[in-house]
């Protein structure tokens, strides 16, 4: 098996490029993930108890943002804002496109979460006397996270996964890194292969934190 | 800056766009309907009690949901002629998205399956039915009433993914818009339109499957 | 800033939305300004040249096993930071996909792109092209242990032939000329055209001669050239239009790189990715007259 050891050996060699490209994908993931959710949640909240022409606006940004492949998203935050003046570099235009992305998909989690919670509390919250922002303090934020939280971590891994997307504007991460070494040694299955491992792991990990987070807040039954 | 929007040379390739969609569309359907069987069965499999049935089962949801979709695509296209098995371009492509679209509509289809109160396949079983009866005609029907919402979004996202058959030179939406960049550099405008196109049929396809939710919900 | 009339008449004509939101965006963008001084003297006082090029295609642009930016089109704009401060290590690299060539020009994300970059009638309208630095053709590589033996087998063998190529609007009739009737599978970049080969899907790729001379001298013997030729094309750096001292800057540079002071480097640079000695330029009358 020569291309065995010839993959190990330029393996061995690229190892520190891997590493950094490995880097600049957490560092998107978690930039994105982070930027989205706060986004997210202001979008969800709209979503439900926004008035009438916050709902209409809010739901055609979601509508928007998810009816787009997060490819041409990325591609649009790149070329399209630097033509009305906003200047991004690629890594800043690529995480900019990923949170809008994530905070659409954000946005409907919080939405499905807060919406799932029977009206009935609302009113015998208001019934026992509590202000509106008791209620969501109180009653509401806490059960609609306990009902999200384990599909937010869901996108996070989502978000790992779109991270390759940004390699086409340029930004180094893994795939991109990975596409630079094939271009170099041409062991593109190896190298395809290793680099869907190294996601596997990270978001197998993710997923494996999302469960611990559903058994944790979980309704004991 | 001074950048000027120019429509005209991505008019002059529109139709090339709308073949693009069109192929993006039927890519999406085919694997789908692949997807639903694959994700009705693998979903069973998964409440099902026996683990040498659930453990495969949850192996294949597990590792197919944390991979990147294009490692998926350029492994079936080159890995797998190299193990004897050949497709062509669209049927690679189509192997991949059922596999994936199967992995993602199980967890879809399993939520909805233990939603469902045991009751009613024990009810089944009194009158005279079989399991395989009480499966096909009760808590199928049932669970894909319950399911449509998250089935709706999940099917909208798998539509968005046949954007990665551009990968391996499938001529569909994503494809064809590229071509138009090499050949005009007018990447602006070209990604304006194609994601205009994008939008509308993903606002077409939720609207289509709210009206279904619509009709076939309980009244209340 | 002009606004194309006709072109706006046509979307309107097309559909009243998208005409809305160009009229957004052409409002929104401030009226260009006017040049005063040349990109030159900004680089200059800036202190450092920013290159566009990519990094995944070997022998032109590509990484080094220590993780540096390589390649002809990388020589290519260290000759012009060379001329610029003296030190060809002065360059920011701007990383980009071979679509975002024009885009990243015009909309001043570069000062220059080296990019393995076809000169055409329709890209000179968008960008003002240098003079040239490399004249590519195109060539067939097989591999050698194929069932075909040479340019002419291939032809030969009509429709049952495969070429795979990179993904290109000319790609199919590019490959037609030479095989009129191979069927033409298109990639997305250079290591899918070569899997292609290697797996079996294709019984030859096309590809520019430069990167398949790399790619066997890569690979001794497992590949070989069909021997044959064709489709000329001329690769130029590319500079946003309007700016005629800073395309003559560069212009300068790269001339003198290929006939004058600085031909050692262009010669040496030739010699490392494209494996060919070059003859010095014949000293007395110039050869650009010959």
């Amino acid at each position: 098996m020569t291309d065995f050891s010839a993959f190990f050996d330029q393996l061995w060699i690229a190892r520190f490029v891997i590493l950094k490209g490995l880097g600049v994908t957490v560092s998107i993931s978690l930039l994105s993930i982070i930027a989205g959710s706060l986004l997210g949640v202001l979008v969800g909240l709209s979503l439900v108890y926004g008035n009438r022409v916050a709902r209409l606006l809010v739901r055609a940004y979601t509508d928007f943002i998810r009816g787009t492949p997060v490819l041409v998203l990325v591609l649009a935050s790149y070329y399209v804002l630097s033509t009305i003046g906003i200047e991004l570099g690629p890594f800043q235009a690529g995480v900019l496109a990923l949170a809008i992305f994530c905070s659409s998909h954000v946005g409907e989690i919080v939405r499905g979460g807060l919406q799932a919670i029977p009206k009935g509390q609302t009113e015998a919250a208001k019934a026992i006397g509590l202000t509106f922002r008791q209620t969501f303090a109180y009653v509401l934020w806490p059960q609609a996270l306990r009902q999200f939280l384990p599909a937010w971590v869901n996108t996070a891994a989502e978000m790992v996964k779109a991270s390759t997307l940004l390699s086409v504007i340029g930004v180094a991460e893994l795939l991109l890194r990975t596409q630079e070494i094939i271009s170099r040694n041409f062991l593109s299955l190896q190298f395809y292969f290793f680099a869907g491992l190294l996601y596997f792991v990270i978001n197998y990990g993710i997923e494996r934190f999302g469960k611990y987070v559903e058994r944790k807040t979980a309704v004991p039954s | 800056m001074g950048y000027t929007l120019n429509f005209a040379a991505v008019w002059r390739s529109f139709d090339q766009l709308l073949e693009g969609l069109l192929l993006s569309l039927g890519l999406a359907f085919i694997s789908i309907l692949i997807g639903t069987v694959i994700g009705l069965l693998v979903a069973f499999a998964l409440t099902a009690k026996s683990g040498w049935v659930q453990r495969p089962a949850a192996i294949y949801v597990t590792i197919i949901r944390n991979l990147p979709i294009l490692v998926l695509v350029l492994f079936a296209y080159f890995a797998l002629p190299q193990m004897g098995v050949r497709l062509g371009k669209i049927e690679s492509f189509v192997a991949v998205l059922s596999i994936y679209s199967g992995a993602y509509l199980a967890e879809v289809f399993r939520a909805g399956l233990i939603s469902i109160p045991k009751g009613l396949t024990e009810a089944g079983l009194a009158i005279g039915l079989t399991l395989m009866q009480i499966r096909v005609s009760i808590i199928v029907p049932l669970m894909l009433r319950n399911v449509l919402p998250s089935l709706s979004s999940t099917v909208i996202s798998l539509f968005k993914d046949t954007s990665l058959a551009a990968a391996i030179a499938v001529p569909e939406l994503t494809f064809e818009a590229r071509k138009i960049n090499v050949e005009t550099f007018r990447v602006i405008e070209t990604w304006i339109v194609a994601s205009g196109l994008y939008v509308a049929t993903c606002s077409v396809l939720a609207a289509l499957m709210r009206l279904v939710e619509r009709r076939l919900s309980v009244p209340r | 800033m002009t606004v194309h009339q006709g072109n706006i008449m046509i979307i309107s004509l097309r559909t009243s939305a998208f005409s809305l939101a160009t009229a957004f965006i052409l409002s929104a963008m401030p009226a260009a300004a006017q040049q005063a001084t040349s990109k030159l003297d900004e680089i200059l006082a800036r202190g450092h040249l920013v290159l566009g090029t990519g990094s995944t295609n070997a022998p032109w642009h590509f990484k080094s096993a220590d993780d540096k930016l390589q390649g002809f089109d990388v020589d290519m704009g260290r000759i012009v930071a060379k001329a610029l401060f003296g030190d060809p290590d002065k360059i920011e690299y701007v990383n980009q996909s071979s679509d975002a060539r024009i885009p990243n020009i015009t909309t001043d994300k570069v000062d220059l792109t080296c990019q393995f970059m076809t000169v055409t009638g329709e890209r000179a309208q968008q960008i003002a092209f240098t003079i040239p630095y490399y004249r590519e053709g195109v060539g067939l590589m097989m591999k050698a242990d194929g069932k075909y033996a040479d340019y002419a087998a291939l032809k030969a063998a009509g429709s049952s032939v495969t070429i795979s190529v990179l993904q290109n609007v000319y790609a199919e009739d590019m490959v037609h000329a030479a095989l009129p009737e191979a069927t033409v599978d298109q990639y997305e970049s250079v290591d899918l055209i070569y899997q292609a080969l290697e797996s079996g899907r294709a019984d030859a790729a096309a590809t520019d001669q430069s990167s398949l001379a790399w790619y066997m001298t890569q690979n001794q013997g497992r590949y070989k050239d069909a021997g044959y030729g064709w489709n000329p094309q001329t690769y130029a750096c590319g500079v946003k239009r309007g700016d005629q001292d800073w395309l003559n800057f560069v212009n300068t540079a790269l001339h003198e790189a290929m006939t004058g002071v600085e031909f050692d480097f262009y010669a040496k640079s030739f010699k490392t990715w494209f494996g060919k000695e070059l003859t010095p330029p014949q000293i007395g009358f110039p050869v650009e007259y010959k």
